[in-house]
């Protein structure tokens, strides 16, 4: 928590007006009671109307400038807070958005949203009553102190008694509950996982007509938070009526003692009458100092999560200027590449190198986790190789300045990601200077112009946040309209065309043709109907290549691919397409 | 954050009133215990009362025996004091406890309400709302509640007992002053009350902000691979500080204005303090009030400050406790699932003779989603829907499982129309296995046992070697006993949809409805289930949503559907001589390759 005070630092001087004028508040109005006990001596003991005036009329004084005061550390605890969390918030915010994929899986994206809205606002807040509360009790404190000793010094013995038995109370009470809290959100939690697994599980429960069964097991966690409930609350519910109680008891020490010292000095009767109010602000700030408290390490579990992201940078460094000239002729090439994730002793890549050369398809196949992904994902150096090398253009992606590297490629993710804005916004993402014919030919090719064409403002339609108000299927179209929009000479394909019926999915592959005549073509598919013309297609098993060519060599040849194709088609096409493959072999022999 | 903003949009009640009836009615079974309790607070501040008075009596005795002072009374005194303080502070925690009690029982009322009423609600209710909508009333909500109920019965009655007894004690004590309190302390709340009003406006705005710099976020690192991908990170960061600085300007305001009310407070109370000091003693000087009476009066301003405020900050929580009521009022008013026929049919030995008599359904009024289909299926038959994605296949899931009733038409089951028969009996015919490869937080064997509550274990062992996941289960950590959670990575997907075949296969029903997986799936896992999917199918009227071409080719029947409509009807040889959508479909997928 306290390191964040560091972003208080470039405020500092609002800061120290900020404790200047809060000071000066409290002051004067810790000021008022003495003043007060002197109406009672000098005035009202003496009779003189006059003084009970000019007294008066100081308090009002005191009591305007105080009101001043308050008015100031308002405004400069608003003001403080607020650029405190703008510059905490922007500094989070960089730090995450050039953050590579194996940061942004460390710490998951949901993870890293709320990181960035709630944490910062939790501590936000923090110090915003801090800067408030936390400076203001203990000046509180010490000034109500120091002046209770000054008007009644035979009676400060109170003021330990009181502070001592608030302590004993406050600390007595929260040892029994605060131990309780932890089981309570983990009942609390429990609760919203039972009502969410309700919801998800819907059909399935009803299929099974099992809506007793989960009801007994809700009731089950319920019962357990009523009864943990009342217990905390039966604690909790203490600290009023003793708090109540060491009040009074002060309040009525103080008459007694300040009654019993009447005989030694007179002016005890307006002075115990002042000192019992400071006794009270005493035991008042400390009584905000557990609330604090309390609050103080709820922030700081924000305040760690926050630090944590401010202590993790990307570990990938581009080059400033690319080191080397690129070939004209784009390729990609794969050497001994190997990857695995930090902390993670596993390979998920391991060992595979190939070729992919202008102007050919290679397509990458294998079962879940066979790290077809993690491998194209490798080529924007969204994550890092471990070990051998990438080259793009003969170059190692090492030596390639960022945008030099990433505008020669375009990538389609797996889900279509859309941003909030237009359809054209989306679609010129990554050409900001395309002109609208480029636009519209980048979704024809992605059979979007279609759908868009039927909608009323066509390309100007509005994307609404996370792209709900299209498909799915309309979602993967723009998204591959945005990367052809860039014209690049490396495609990436991530598993891009499933989301689309097969039909979609053929005609878009058709019309993909043309564009990428002379450029570097890689996909990752499931279906083998998407990968089976490819020129190139690799087959991976747990992060190695087992096997290399095109589908009839593989289907002789390969058998982990043999099983992917015979698990899509029928025994009969299966039986026909291994026939046909075996002919291929033939020729080519006898060629 | 995001739900803050959410919480003001909402906090807007429709129908206080009758919100409050609802809630008094609600509450009706504690009414003893709440009533008890509220005496028991009106007591406890009437005992409270008399504190500051008689300590200024004593010192006015003191006062005025001096010097020599009357020890013997005042020590009297002292001892009333002491009796009077305990006994409010016992009477306190004994309402407190009472209430703690209720609202903790209230609560877990509410929440079984609530989750009694999902399983009562129509699918089709959740269907139109977000889970996150229900979940919100039973999290959300529910917090609300349990917060704020306890506290607010007694603290209201607490203040209004306080503020009328101080405001009794203050006159008797003096008119003059009383009346100088009664002026400032009500000003002071009302100033605040239009500073609240003011800054309400700029909190909103700073709501709004927040709210778009929030989505902005969210956005942004979700799309983290398309903004890497397109070198978008500087102009997203640029982005992104515009409206960061828009949301520090609009909360500094915001904060300001909310703050204000501290100094104008602060002001207020110091200047009735003042006023008190100097009228107090020119009165006492006149000899129409007690020297200790001044003091006890200082103590019962700001006791009569205390109240006022407070109840003016309870305001604001009964808003919300209303809210929040209204909102789970309103959930658990929804209508109902249609109530079983009574008497209803059973079917004690089925055949499995499945037929569709001339159906129309639609979700939304006017848009039709099935019209007038007729089909019948033997008993023992495999029946395939296939067609492009969102063509609405769950439709049929759902008519069969009666998870939807159709608009007219209806369905029989070996001749029984499934209307007349208990929702239970016709959804215990079918076992179904979905995509959506739904397990519950729990063990592997308890998820098992989920089809039939009675399975021995040696049940759930064949029915799992059956679904070719016996090994599976074995080599986790704790075999059977090993813990399945939402985040747990030690299951597969594929694994998972074999864990759901196994629970239809503990269930043993005699039809099944099947939704092959499409993806996500290995190869080696993705023959298991084809393999576990054929014996289930085995003899048993199925319905297989179908993605697999070998799956739709050994159909008896397939159901073609396309934008919600049952196009076509017929088997595989058939279909593709009619030369309609469904050659068009399969030919586009396997044909020209």
């Amino acid at each position: 928590m306290f390191r964040l005070f560091r972003y208080l630092k470039p405020y500092w001087w609002q800061v120290l007006v900020l404790v200047a004028a809060t000071g000066f508040q409290v002051y004067m109005t810790l000021r008022l009671p003495a003043l007060m006990a002197e109406i009672i001596n000098d005035g009202i003991v003496k009779e003189d109307v006059g003084m009970i005036w000019m007294v008066g009329g100081k308090m009002i004084l005191f009591a305007i400038i105080s009101a001043i005061g308050a008015l100031v550390s308002s405004y400069f605890s608003s003001y403080v807070g607020a650029k405190f969390s703008q510059d905490l918030r922007a500094d989070v915010f960089k730090k995450i958005i050039f953050y590579n994929m194996t940061e942004m899986k460390s710490f998951s994206t949901a993870s890293l949203i709320t990181r960035t809205t709630n944490d910062v606002t939790q501590v936000r807040q923090t110090v915003t009553m801090i800067l408030s509360m936390m400076l203001r009790a203990p000046l509180f404190c010490v000034i109500s102190f120091v002046m209770a000793v000054q008007t009644a010094p035979d009676m400060s013995w109170i003021i330990a008694i009181g502070v001592v038995s608030i302590l004993a109370t406050i600390i007595l009470i929260m040892s029994l509950v605060i131990p309780k809290f932890r089981l309570f959100q983990k009942l609390v939690d429990k609760t919203t996982l039972l009502t969410r697994e309700n919801l998800t599980g819907l059909r399935v429960i009803r299929a099974f007509n099992n809506q007793k069964v989960e009801k007994k097991k809700f009731m089950r966690t319920n019962e357990e938070l009523t009864r943990l409930l009342i217990y905390v609350d039966r604690i909790l519910e203490l600290q009023n009526p003793f708090i109540n109680i060491i009040f009074n008891g002060t309040t009525l020490l103080c008459a007694w003692i300040g009654i019993s010292l009447l005989t030694k000095d007179f002016a005890y009767l307006g002075n115990m009458v002042a000192f019992a109010q400071y006794v009270g602000h005493v035991m008042m700030s400390f009584l905000m100092l557990s609330i604090l408290f309390v609050m103080i390490p709820r922030a700081n579990v924000s305040a760690e999560r926050i630090n944590e992201v401010l202590k993790t940078s990307s570990k990938i460094h581009w080059k400033k200027e690319t080191n080397g000239t690129p070939d004209k002729v784009p390729s990609i090439e794969f050497k001994n590449v190997d990857f695995n994730y930090p902390d993670a002793e596993e390979k998920v890549i391991s060992g595979v190198s190939f070729v992919a050369k202008a102007g050919e398809t290679t397509a990458f196949v294998g079962s879940t986790g066979s790290g077809k992904s993690t491998l194209i994902n490798l080529v924007p150096r969204f994550y890092e190789t471990t070990a051998g090398d990438i080259l793009v253009n003969g170059i190692s992606i090492k030596e390639y300045a960022q945008n030099d590297l990433i505008g020669r490629i375009g990538y389609v993710p797996q889900r279509g990601i859309l941003f909030s804005g237009t359809i054209k916004s989306n679609i010129k993402f990554g050409a900001p200077r395309a002109t609208d014919a480029e636009i519209k030919h980048a979704a024809e090719v992605a059979q979007a112009d279609g759908f868009i064409s039927r909608l009323p403002e066509k390309y100007n339609a509005h994307i609404s946040q996370g792209g709900t108000n299209v498909s799915g299927g309309q979602k993967q179209r723009l998204s591959i309209a945005r990367a052809i929009c860039k014209k690049p000479e490396i495609y990436i394909f991530d598993d891009s065309f499933s989301a689309l019926d097969m039909k979609t999915d053929a005609k878009l592959r058709e019309a993909l043709k043309p564009e990428t005549v002379g450029a570097v073509v890689l996909i990752v598919a499931q279906r083998v109907s998407t990968i089976k013309d490819a020129d190139q297609i690799v087959v991976l098993d747990g992060g190695k290549v087992v096997g290399k060519g095109n589908h009839f060599e593989l289907l002789n040849t390969c058998s982990v691919y043999q099983d992917i194709v015979k698990s899509q088609l029928s025994d009969k096409e299966f039986k026909d397409e291994m026939t046909l493959a075996k002919t291929k072999r033939k020729e080519v022999k006898n060629a | 954050m995001h739900n803050d903003s959410l919480m003001h949009g909402e906090n807007k009640i429709k129908n206080a009133k009758g919100t409050f009836k609802q809630f008094l009615s609600s509450i009706k079974r504690y009414r003893f215990s709440i009533i008890v309790s509220i005496i028991l607070a009106i007591a406890s501040a009437i005992t409270g009362l008399f504190t500051p008075k008689i300590l200024g009596d004593m010192t006015t005795l003191a006062f005025e025996t001096y010097p020599n002072i009357d020890f013997v009374t005042i020590g009297q005194q002292a001892i009333v004091v002491i009796v009077l303080f305990l006994i409010s502070a016992v009477l306190n925690y004994a309402q407190a406890f009472i209430l703690g009690i209720v609202s903790a029982k209230y609560t877990r009322d509410m929440r079984e309400m609530i989750i009694d009423k999902i399983s009562k609600l129509p699918i089709s209710y959740f269907d139109r709302h977000k889970f996150g909508d229900t979940l919100s009333r039973m999290t959300n909500d529910i917090d609300v509640l349990t917060t704020s109920m306890s506290q607010e019965i007694a603290d209201i009655s607490l203040s209004i007992t306080t503020l009328v007894g101080v405001m009794v004690i203050m006159l008797l004590i003096s008119v003059p002053l009383s009346l100088i309190s009664f002026i400032i302390v009500p000003l002071s709340v009302v100033v605040v009350g239009k500073i609240a009003k003011f800054a309400q406006k700029y909190f909103r705005e700073h709501q709004t902000t927040l709210g778009v710099l929030n989505s902005k976020i969210e956005e942004d690192y979700s799309g983290q691979v398309v903004i890497k991908s397109n070198s978008y990170e500087q102009a997203a960061l640029d982005d992104f500080e515009e409206t960061n600085i828009k949301l520090a300007k609009a909360s500094l305001k915001s904060q300001f204005y909310s703050s204000l009310s501290f100094p104008v407070t602060h002001i207020f109370t110091n200047l009735s303090y003042v006023a008190v000091c100097i009228v107090g003693g020119i009165l006492v000087i006149e000899r129409s009030i007690s020297i200790g009476d001044i003091q006890a009066f200082v103590q019962y301003v700001s006791r009569f400050n205390r109240p006022i405020t407070e109840i003016a900050s309870s305001t604001s929580t009964i808003q919300s406790l209303l809210a929040a009521s209204e909102r789970i009022f309103e959930f658990l008013d929804e209508p109902e699932e249609e109530p079983d026929p009574v008497p209803s049919h059973e079917i004690a030995k089925v055949k499995g003779e499945v037929e569709f008599h001339d159906i129309n359904f639609s979700y939304l009024k006017d848009t039709p989603v099935i019209k007038g289909f007729s089909v019948k299926v033997e008993p023992g038959m495999k029946v395939a829907i296939v067609g492009p994605t969102g063509a609405g296949k769950t439709t049929m899931i759902n008519l069969l499982m009666r998870f939807y009733d159709p608009d007219s038409g209806y369905i029989t089951i070996d001749g029984v129309p499934t209307r007349e028969m208990k929702r239970s009996d016709v959804r215990g015919l079918f076992g179904m296995v979905l995509q959506d490869t739904w397990l519950f937080s729990g063990t592997v064997e308890e998820n098992l046992r989920y089809g039939r509550q009675d399975a021995t274990l040696e049940e759930i062992k064949q029915a799992a070697k059956a679904s070719n996941v016996h090994h599976v289960i074995e080599s986790l950590p704790k075999g059977y006993k090993t813990m399945i959670s939402e985040d747990s990575d030690n299951i597969s997907a594929g694994e998972k949809q074999l864990i759901t075949i196994a629970r239809a296969m503990v269930a043993n029903p005699p039809m099944m409805i099947l939704d092959e997986a499409t993806s996500n799936v290995d190869t080696r896992t993705e023959q298991l289930i084809q393999d576990s999917f054929e014996k289930l199918t085995n003899g048993r009227t199925s319905f297989v949503i179908a993605h697999r071409l070998s799956t739709i080719r050994n159909s008896d029947l397939i159901l073609v559907m396309k934008d919600g409509n049952i196009v076509e009807h017929g088997s595989h040889d058939e279909l593709l001589k009619q030369n309609g959508f469904y050659a068009e479909l399969y030919n586009s997928q396997f044909a020209d390759n």
